[in-house]
């Protein structure tokens, strides 16, 4: 928990805008497109985590059941 | 020491922010509720000793801690909802964040509803 993982976000954001750029010059727009929803979803999950977590720890701290 | 590191958290957060902003802006939001999570994490702990230090206060004032549960709740939802609110304007969508606030604010009265009743009913008990 620190600041890798915003490193690796901005990596994977990064990525998947090199690699749009590829298939877009290759002629491949759809698979670019897929590209970025796929680069999307990871990333999200990843989120997803943590906010899940970070609100399970307020929950439990606050007695907000 | 904490704080310099929640500073430099935040910093880079910022200009990471900046720099993705312009490669692919759909990750800039991403990242920055990313961030604000890390900063939340590291400052969890420093909530928890307080809650202690405030419980055995109650305990010892003998107060019924059920008054001390509800402030505790508010304090949460006050504190959710400033996340939520906080990450929606950043999002670029400001209005989203008042309704969040709006709702915040009425949830908090709900809660705070059963202090009201019975602070009503001992007044009233007293007149009587």
């Amino acid at each position: 928990m620190g600041i890798e993982i915003i490193f690796k976000i901005a990596a994977i954001g990064i990525l998947t805008a090199v690699t749009n750029q590829i298939l877009k010059y290759s002629g491949k727009d759809e698979i670019a497109m897929l590209t970025t929803l796929a680069g999307v979803v990871i990333v999200l999950f990843m989120v997803v985590n943590m906010i899940s977590e970070l609100f399970a720890t307020v929950k439990q701290l606050f007695m907000l059941y | 020491m904490e704080v310099l590191k929640i500073l430099g958290i935040g910093i880079v957060t910022c200009l990471v922010v900046i720099i993705v902003k312009q490669v692919k802006p759909e990750f800039s939001v991403v990242l920055l509720i990313t961030g604000s999570c890390i900063i939340l994490y590291y400052i969890i702990g420093y909530f928890a000793d307080i809650l202690h230090v405030f419980d055995n206060i109650i305990v010892k004032t003998g107060i019924n801690t059920d008054l001390f549960t509800t402030i505790l709740k508010i304090v949460g939802i006050g504190y959710l909802i400033e996340f939520g609110a906080g990450v929606c304007v950043d999002s670029g969508n400001p209005s989203i964040a008042d309704k969040i606030i709006l709702a915040g604010k009425l949830i908090i009265l709900i809660v705070a509803m059963p202090i009201i009743t019975n602070l009503l009913n001992t007044i009233i008990g007293l007149v009587q």
